[in-house]
């Protein structure tokens, strides 16, 4: 029996991170006696370690909640949980796109920051319903109605009546219930037309195998329909249909307008994709719905065991993540100093940190990572062209016709006082100014193109520290363009050390070359022989520094007869020079491979 | 050889750089020494323990926090319960500031014939840079005291390596120790423990210690400076005239028997395997075992023959003469460099490793670098 579509409402919650999303989505839950009090953890959404420990959401999530509104009627509520980060931007608009409203969450004494327009201005564009939301409001420094004032001048929606709510304390989130019922629209669609269906996230769950997070906008899905993925062509068979409540419980059908999940033969979430559209092989509608793209990884690094006998390890624990992360690739790969591992590709560079974090916590893997890189692009004399991934891969200049790089259309929202100090920034990072307007009196909107490589660093940290975190900033792939670019290269001892291999504009190359020379000599722990560190471009030595000699390497005392605890000093170094890698005769700890990158 | 060590957990002030077992107190509290003397009673009544002890060593803290009396009533239990041999040597430490000409005669009537005190630096700046109680006039005052006590078997502590100190402040302070004619000296470069308030202010930036390769120039220097006053490196930071060096830390240094006594202390003895103790080392747990008349064990570890080879050369190479191969081979069945074929071959290779019939020991360089040379044998 299909839910009356009158009664359905679908939306996501967006907010700054600390604002209270998941504290306003665990109360909501309980208010509807989705999840019992006790059985409450916090962040009950965010399932992943890293999600609660960090504060932010990093997979889409959905629960359904049905609440009892004051004209009697039962509402069935779709909450649709996303990530908050510019990695994630597709991921985010296509969750949004899966809804018909948005709760917008702000903090009373904070105002609104800009982590939150981006997506406030995602939903607005893609026609959302907004309902904004007060929230910290029994806090003593909480400005309810300058929060409101604020919301109307820079988002420009209604918000005096904007429920004012404490969700840590319960306060007034029924005013939430009812504001969704009475300014989210229903979802409109037809159960009898052919099935269009979003997906909007996949998930692997160890019992039912790969859940593909659906939003159905025409027809109905249910087990034993041949489904077709419309982006692939691939056809499978539904097993289950099913929704979150918030544990994944299966139902008969999903119906136009309901969200839930599709279990079908799908070997892994990487044959369902973020954004395609899900039909019937039957009955396939005619086009799909609008807004899919391929995700492509843009930042990649090279990931390796820093005990050469867990590769096999390395290998069964991404070959784990992929099936929950199809926006992650990877490739085996040899390095001469840091021999078998595997050059990966990401989103951007938190989706980067994220993974390694998940490899070494939940697989207790001990990893080695080299410094993120972008794709470039080499057009060889002989006129074959070549992608690069890996900077030691670039072939000699003498055999370089042209080199390109992948370059990004920026858009930042500022206030108007730091406006000065990002153009700036822009400007370091080797920006192109393309306009600004200002959106109000004291916000204003740059947009410039950038190199790829420029951002994929700390630019996002530098871009919050100069405008007190007020900055947002989003980018979108604009494509390639002619650069002019060199390898440098760094030699240990006389030896290049492949790993630390990195491209950079020529302008740079030599400020480059000396600042990570300097700081390999800071990490590099003096040995028994003194170590020269060279950077070069092709052969020519740019800058030079030397590791002087250990001279001593001794326990100075013998503590009272405690003889336990100098052996303990000794095997604590001994396991630390275990840790090292060997680079020739040279060791080098771990974490010399990021340094090129901590830098300024 | 056997000893016995004895730990004093109290000190007027704790020193900036310390990270001993060590509480902030004017003198020792009599508890303390009651359940000394309980465990005294405790173990010579029970374990296995060696016949005779040759040294008895009171370390802390601050042992010339102990009264006269206090020190009286130890070396009285000692020598009821246990064998101390009528020439053994009794060593205690002694912090200038805290021993009058009284307490030290007192010491002495009690059966201590050697002191070790903790000088540090001659620079009283230096001193209070690392939160010593004492200038270096009171250590003048201490040192007088002490030989009209009558003793004349000395040691004195120096440090390098400490915030700010130049290579002429350190060799400054050793030629003005070398003056007054001791008969020991040990010279250690400061250790930057963690958890210690130096280094929260190394960390924070407020203090700053000489790089590496000027405390590297300091230790040369020093070691060529004693040598040339006629003092002998018998080990890593310990110098001596002829006849002079601490026995008590020559038996660690030889592997040998000692039981310890007191909060934190350890010991190690010959039992089925050689065997380490190790002791609890908050005051409260001390005395509520004691109460209950049972040993304050935190920790009991028994070493596998291998391991215990291992300690051997861990300690034995610390000494400039280093391994008594026919020691070796009488507690082992086997020679040294049978034991340890590739790691001998790797100092050889290095340079580092001087072998003779009856020794093995390390060079100048291998001393240096011992860790590193005792990586070989792990």
């Amino acid at each position: 029996m299909a839910y009356p579509n009158e009664l359905i409402r679908n939306f996501s919650i967006i907010a700054h991170i600390d604002h209270g999303k998941s504290t306003l989505a665990d109360r909501m839950m309980v208010l509807t006696d989705t999840v019992a009090q006790r059985d409450m953890s916090e962040q009950l959404l965010d399932s992943m370690d890293i999600e609660r420990e960090r504060g932010i959401t990093i997979k889409s999530s959905a629960v359904r909640m049905f609440y009892t509104h004051t004209d009697g009627k039962r509402y069935m509520f779709n909450l649709i949980d996303t990530p908050g980060h510019v990695d994630f931007n597709y991921e985010v608009s296509r969750a949004l796109a899966a809804c018909e409203g948005a709760v917008l969450v702000v903090d009373a004494t904070q105002g609104i920051e800009a982590q939150t327009l981006a997506n406030v201005y995602l939903a607005v564009d893609g026609g959302l319903a907004v309902v904004p939301v007060i929230n910290k409001i029994d806090l003593p420094s909480a400005e309810p109605e300058r929060t409101a004032q604020e919301i109307e001048d820079i988002i420009g929606i209604e918000a005096h009546d904007a429920p004012k709510i404490s969700a840590k304390s319960g306060l007034n989130v029924d005013q939430v219930l009812a504001a969704v019922v009475s300014t989210v629209p229903p979802p409109v669609g037809d159960p009898e037309a052919p099935l269009t269906a979003l997906v909007f996230d996949c998930f692997y769950d160890n019992y039912k195998g790969a859940l593909t997070y659906v939003r159905v906008f025409d027809g109905t899905v249910k087990p034993g329909m041949r489904i077709r993925s419309m982006a692939s062509g691939h056809e499978f068979e539904v097993t289950e249909v099913g929704v979150f409540t918030p544990s994944p419980m299966s139902v008969e059908e999903l119906t136009a307008g309901e969200v839930g999940y599709i279990a079908a033969s799908i070997k892994s979430v990487a044959e369902t994709k973020v954004g395609d559209t899900i039909t019937s092989a039957e009955h396939p509608a005619i086009k799909p719905l609008p807004g899919y793209k391929q995700a492509n990884p843009m930042v990649f690094c090279g990931i390796y065991p820093a005990d050469g006998a867990q590769y096999g390890d390395l290998r069964d624990a991404l070959d784990k993540l992929k099936l929950n992360d199809a926006s992650l690739s990877y490739d085996q790969e040899t390095s001469s100093a840091l021999g078998s591992g595997f050059r990966c590709g990401f989103l951007g560079l938190l989706h980067m940190e994220i993974i390694q974090e998940r490899l070494e916590r939940e697989f207790d893997l001990d990893l080695v990572t080299t410094a993120p890189s972008v794709i470039y692009r080499v057009i060889l004399t002989s006129g074959e062209e070549r992608q690069i991934d890996n900077p030691s891969n670039l072939p000699p200049v003498t055999e370089i016709e042209l080199l390109e790089e992948p370059v990004v259309k920026a858009t930042i929202m500022t206030p108007s006082e730091y406006v000065g100090s990002l153009m700036e920034l822009c400007q370091e990072r080797r920006g192109i100014f393309v306009d600004m307007n200002y959106i109000e009196e004291s916000r204003v909107r740059l947009h410039y193109v950038l190199p790829l490589n420029e951002i994929i660093y700390d630019f996002f940290d530098q871009l919050k520290s100069r405008s007190r975190g007020y900055a947002s900033f989003d980018y979108e792939l604009k494509g390639y363009e002619k650069s002019d670019l060199v390898k440098v290269d760094f030699l240990l001892n006389g030896d290049i050390c492949d790993a630390l291999s990195t491209i950079v504009h020529r302008d740079r190359a030599y400020a480059k070359g000396r600042a990570v020379a300097e700081k390999l000599c800071e990490v590099i722990p003096r040995q028994q022989f003194e170590i020269p560190i060279q950077a070069a471009i092709g052969g020519k030595i740019i800058a030079r520094e030397t590791v002087r000699a250990v001279r001593k390497d001794v326990l100075a005392k013998c503590y009272g007869g405690d003889i336990t605890r100098k052996k303990k000093l000794l095997e604590k170094q001994k396991e630390g020079k275990k840790r090292m890698r060997q680079v020739g005769n040279v060791s080098l700890p771990s974490d010399a491979f990021m340094s090129v990158l901590r830098i300024n | 050889m056997a000893g016995i060590y004895l730990h004093i957990p109290f000190c007027v002030r704790k020193c900036a750089y310390c990270d001993f077992v060590s509480f902030a107190e004017g003198s020792v509290p009599e508890v303390y020494v009651d359940a000394l003397i309980s465990e005294i009673e405790l173990v010579s009544s029970g374990g296995e323990y060696p016949a005779a002890f040759d040294t008895v060593f009171f370390g802390g803290g601050t042992p010339s926090l102990l009264s006269g009396e206090q020190m009286q009533r130890i070396m009285t239990s000692l020598k009821a319960h246990f064998d101390i041999r009528a020439e053994a040597e009794c060593s205690m430490e002694v912090n200038p500031g805290t021993a009058t000409l009284e307490k030290l005669v007192a010491y002495r009537a009690a059966g201590i014939n050697r002191l070790s005190i903790g000088l540090q630096s001659t620079h009283d700046a230096l001193l209070n840079s690392i939160g010593r109680i004492h200038t270096f006039d009171q250590f003048l005052d201490t040192l007088k005291h002490a030989r009209t006590a009558g003793f004349t078997n000395i040691n004195v502590d120096l440090m390098h390596g400490l915030p700010g100190q130049t290579l002429n402040q350190y060799l400054d302070s050793l030629k003005t120790v070398c003056d007054l004619g001791l008969q020991h000296i040990s010279a250690y470069s400061l250790i930057l423990e963690e958890h210690t308030p130096l280094y929260s202010r190394v960390q924070s930036g407020s203090v700053a210690l000489p790089d590496e390769d000027l405390v590297a120039d300091m230790q040369d220097a020093g070691i060529d400076y004693l040598v040339e006053r006629g003092y002998h490196r018998y080990e890593i930071s310990n110098f001596s005239l002829d006849g002079f060096e601490c026995r008590h830390n020559l038996n660690y240094w030889h592997n040998g028997e000692y039981l310890g006594f007191g909060i934190a202390a350890h010991a190690a003895v010959r039992q089925k395997r050689w065997t380490r103790y190790a002791n609890v080392d908050t005051l409260a747990e001390y005395y509520r075992l004691l109460a209950r008349e049972k040993r304050p064990l935190a920790e009991t570890i028994q070493l596998t023959p291998r391991d215990e080879m291992f300690e051997c050369i861990m300690l034995g190479l610390r000494l400039t003469r280093g391994m008594d191969r026919a020691a070796f081979r009488a507690r082992f069945g086997l020679d040294t460099a049978e034991a340890y074929p590739v790691a001998m071959e790797r100092l050889r290779k290095r340079g580092w490793v001087v072998e003779n019939e009856t020794q093995i020991a390390l060079n100048r360089k291998g001393l240096d670098l011992q860790n590193e040379a005792l990586g070989f044998f792990m």
